[in-house]
């Protein structure tokens, strides 16, 4: 089965960029970490409870979102926000 | 209270459910209706916008408890940031899981019902949704001779039932 791969930074820059109050400051960085694809997040400091929201439910809500493409493609794609 | 502009939430949500079956490669389908009819009346949770998946990645939408349908209902209130007490107008749904897990969680409510009057001692559900335990606070409402409260903090927070006369002796 061949399939295209997920656009999985694509898909978190969209959804942090409707979550934020300065779009324009974020930034998602793509790194190959062994068998693991990780997605850095950075937003602007004050956005920063927005992309974690309280009790961190919305980076979980995120996580949860992508072990589902991960289980879809059989791949690994991990969310990091850096702070 | 309505939410203001039900037409324009409701594109919000679609291109956001765009968004994830694009970039995020997920076989689902979905329909999304403003004011859907509602099926019997009721007081516990009266949708505004209802979105109903289907397709072949729609078992993942209920995994582990509904996990992922949980988590994108609540990307995309986050997204469309309605307060709080909002968040019932909207609601995501997957072969009637909402209404399967509203009548396990009723059942649950008059089964711990019982066995307060029987028992004359306090009975502490699981941790639970704001909406979930608001579900259980109104289906034991009509317990008159029981009192419902909520303990703890986030994610922790659950719904105690006590026998209406019982001093409750809880730190909070």
């Amino acid at each position: 089965m061949s399939e295209t791969a997920p656009d999985v930074s694509g898909l978190v820059e969209y959804i942090a960029k409707a979550m934020v109050d300065a779009p324009d400051q974020v930034l998602v960085k793509q790194l190959e970490e062994g068998d693991a694809t990780v997605l850095e997040l950075e937003v602007a400091e004050s956005d920063m409870g927005k992309v974690i929201g309280r009790q961190g439910r919305v980076v979980r809500a995120m996580r949860a979102l992508l072990d589902a493409v991960s289980d879809r493609f059989d791949k690994q794609y991990e969310l990091e926000i850096l702070e | 209270m309505p939410i203001t502009d039900k037409i324009s939430a409701a594109n919000k949500i679609h291109e956001f459910l765009n968004v994830v079956v694009n970039k995020g490669g997920l076989r689902l389908k979905y329909r999304i209706t403003v004011d859907p009819p509602l099926p019997e009346e009721r007081d516990w949770e009266r949708p505004e916008i209802l979105v109903e998946f289907a397709g072949p990645d729609s078992a993942a939408l209920l995994a582990r408890g509904g996990a992922l349908l949980r988590a994108l209902e609540l990307l995309a209130l986050e997204m469309l940031r309605l307060p709080g007490n909002e968040h019932e107008k909207i609601c995501f749904d997957c072969r009637n899981q909402r209404s399967l897990r509203i009548e396990e969680l009723r059942a649950a409510a008059n089964v711990a019902a019982e066995k307060v009057r029987t028992s004359g001692t306090p009975y502490q559900f699981a941790p639970m949704s704001s909406r979930e335990r608001r579900i259980v606070h109104l289906a034991l409402r009509e317990y008159t001779d029981l009192r419902t409260e909520s303990q703890g903090e986030g994610l922790r927070r659950s719904v105690v039932l006590y026998p209406g006369n019982y001093k409750s002796s809880s730190p909070r």
